[in-house]
């Protein structure tokens, strides 16, 4: 199964990434800076700390791992053929 | 468990050429990519430079790689007031015909077909090739790394692992090899592609790329130093607009990168004026992606200075850092290191030592490359930053052509003239190779067409008024420029060894003829006009020829 989105155009994602994305609650800080790099919209602040909404439309750019100053995301790609496809890059 | 002699993570730009290399040389080579088909998450799609192929690997330039639009110049706009519209242009980096687009200084491709051409050489060349399985782990015993354990759960030893996953370098980093990168020195790009007729892209843009650059307050591109101006790069049939903004400011202070993208790409649609009037009304927005890139590494010392290498694995292309501060040629960089960590790689496996102080002449010799060297190392347009600082227009000017003008030669051409003359004192029959690749690379353009549902489109050659004596002429010159480098070899060699000492002075030199270079091409473009019909003539003859003239001297390529 694919999906796609319609502020992407021109990506599919495929199904069954999971979580390969998380935030390890204990060490967020709650600065946001993930929140503001995501273009994908992918993360929220709740309770001062940050949380995963969802990853639907992650482009894994790694951008948010990069901008974490805790070191309170735990990065890894999809398992092999799933998240987002393009042809246009 | 299954073994391999090499095992190569990631079917990008770098780790085929790698591969291949390995299987040509009697290694079991195992080529593993996560994504499903070879360059689906690869995203870059840009001008890829000329250089690149010319001292990149031998199947690239004598093969029929994939190729959307040649390019022949940069013209540079610089915004002085949005609202009014009121832009610069310098198109200093223009070639001048008869030569443009057949001589070009870069090409434009797509990622995602380019690097499957480069997957499906490997593969031909004994290579096997797995999608859709991610490495999740370097396996390691003793702390030397022994192989790879992917996302299924299998464990796949090797005696030798090379590692082209990319910028990220998640298997390097988790293994102790390298270090995370900090926000400062990564670029994130927000890429938008557009459809456009073929006959719109080629009478708005011909066969430049369009780059423009302003100030802070315009709100129209990120600020300059910390990321590009916007980019606009022409296909066969659609352009990409490339908005790029680093991590983190020089304050370490990261930016709300979402509010801003949107805000530069609404300004600059609805501001720009050629944007609205030229591009908007023939443009329909087919995808948008964006991916970051380790953009400014080669400038810290301390990040340089990282081992690229450790006990039985080698990093290649961006997982080694490589992409460039100059002119984002990380595909460059990543072609010339795969070749020499395939290099390495068999030297290390034929005398049976994957030791890391074996491995070491992988580093000295990535360090020891003109090309990457330079490209990693020149700070010009990072140096752009200060333009905005002192917010001085005429500094704007002097950093963008030093950066991304005819100045930039001043910088470069010492490394450009090293490499000529290194690759022919070890080769002298490469001349008559980069001189085929040119009009080759050219015919193939205007002909091949690649459908984006995995295939490559049936060429549609006109043979019908080829013009057969100039033909005999030109097959008959090569002909004999051939058996002439074939004789003349060792002289060629001697006297390419005795210049190389030289090629230091090119830089120096290029400081001082520059001037005279930019008068005569602002001269020539007077003279243009009267001389098109020959141009025309000269280009339609390349156009109607039969390929074989252009065809590679010798075996290889496809
Ligand atoms: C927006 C953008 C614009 C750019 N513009 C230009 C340009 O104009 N010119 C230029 O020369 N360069 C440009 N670059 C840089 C260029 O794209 C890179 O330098 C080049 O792709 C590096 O090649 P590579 O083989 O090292 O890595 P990549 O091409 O990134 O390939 C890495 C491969 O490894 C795979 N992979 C990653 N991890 C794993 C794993 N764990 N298991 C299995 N497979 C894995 C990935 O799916 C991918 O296919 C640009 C980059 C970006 C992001
Ligand atoms: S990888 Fe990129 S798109 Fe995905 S959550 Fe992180 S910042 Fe967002
Ligand atoms: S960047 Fe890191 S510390 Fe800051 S909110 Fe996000 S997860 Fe928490």
């Amino acid at each position: 199964m694919t999906r796609t989105y319609e502020e992407f155009p021109g990506v599919e994602w495929v199904e069954g990434a999971g979580q390969f994305i998380r935030v390890i609650e204990e060490r967020c800080s709650g600065c946001a800076n993930c929140v503001k790099v995501c273009l994908a919209d992918c993360y929220e602040i709740s309770g001062k700390k940050a949380r995963i909404r969802d990853l639907d439309r992650c482009m894994e750019c790694a951008s948010c791992w990069y901008v974490c100053p805790e070191d309170a995301i735990a990065f890894s790609w999809p398992p092999g053929g799933t998240g987002f496809r393009t042809d246009w890059g | 468990m299954k073994e391999y002699d090499v095992v190569v993570i990631g079917a990008g730009f770098g780790g085929p050429v790698a591969a291949k290399k390995c299987a040509e040389a009697g290694f079991r080579t195992l080529m593993l990519e996560r994504s499903a088909r070879v360059g689906e998450k690869v995203i870059s799609g840009l001008t890829i430079p000329f250089y690149g192929f010319l001292f990149g690997p031998a199947f690239i330039r004598d093969g029929n790689p994939p190729i959307e639009r040649p390019v022949d110049g940069i013209i540079n706009y610089i915004i002085k007031d949005i609202e009014a519209g009121d832009i610069e242009i310098d198109d200093s980096l223009r070639i001048p015909r008869p030569l443009s687009p057949i001589l070009a200084f870069g090409y434009n491709a797509y990622c995602r077909p380019f690097c499957q051409w480069e997957a499906e050489k490997a593969v031909e060349s004994g290579v096997e090739l797995r999608t859709s399985t991610t490495v999740v782990e370097l396996l390691k015993e003793d702390g030397r790394v022994v192989g790879v354990k992917t996302d299924k759960g299998e464990e796949i030893r090797a005696r030798l692992v090379i590692d082209g996953e990319g910028s990220q370098g998640l298997l390097a980093v988790g293994a102790g090899i390298r270090e995370k990168y900090p926000p400062e020195v990564i670029s994130l790009a927000d890429v938008y592609d557009y459809e456009m007729a073929k006959e719109d892209v080629d009478e708005v843009f011909g066969y430049t790329l369009r780059f423009c650059w302003g100030w802070d307050e315009q709100r129209i591109a990120p600020p300059l130093g910390h990321g590009n101006g916007l980019m606009v790069w022409p296909y066969r049939e659609s352009v990409h607009f490339c908005q790029d903004q680093c991590l983190a400011m020089d304050d370490g202070k990261v930016p709300n990168l979402r509010k801003l993208f949107e805000e530069y790409h609404r300004n600059l649609t609805s501001g720009l004026p050629w944007w609205r009037e030229e591009i908007a009304p023939r443009a329909r927005l087919r995808a948008r992606v964006f991916e970051n890139f380790e953009i400014f590494v080669g400038l810290n010392e301390r990040l340089r200075a990282m081992p690229n290498h450790a006990d039985g694995i080698i990093l290649i292309g961006d997982a080694a850092g490589l992409e460039s501060t100059e002119l984002c040629d990380g595909v460059p960089a990543a072609w010339f290191s795969a070749d020499i960590a395939a290099d390495v790689a068999i030297e290390a496996l034929r005398a049976g030592d994957v030791s890391a102080s074996f491995l070491s002449r992988y580093d000295q010799r990535v360090r020891a490359h003109p090309i990457i060297q330079w490209s990693i190392t020149a700070p010009h347009r990072y140096n752009l930053r200060f333009a905005q600082e002192h917010h001085s227009l005429e500094e704007l000017r002097r950093y963008v052509h030093d950066g991304w003008g005819l100045g930039g030669f001043a910088f470069m051409s010492s490394a450009l003239v090293k490499m000529i003359l290194q690759a022919i004192r070890e080769d002298p029959m490469i001349i008559t190779s980069w001189l085929r690749m040119f009009p080759r690379y050219y015919y193939n353009w205007l002909y091949e067409r690649y459908d984006y549902s995995g295939g490559r489109g049936e060429p549609a050659r006109d043979h019908s008024r080829e013009p057969r004596v100039a033909q005999a002429v030109l097959r008959a010159g090569f002909k004999l420029m051939d058996s002439a480098l074939a004789l003349g070899a060792p002289l060629v060699k001697a006297a390419a060894g005795l210049l190389e000492p030289v090629a230091r002075f090119a830089n120096p030199a290029m400081k001082v003829l520059l001037p005279g270079i930019e008068a005569l091409m602002r001269g020539w473009k007077k003279v243009e006009p009267a001389l098109a019909p020959l141009s025309d003539r000269m280009i339609d003859f390349v156009g109607r020829a039969d390929p074989a003239v252009f065809a590679a001297p010798r075996k290889g390529g496809g």
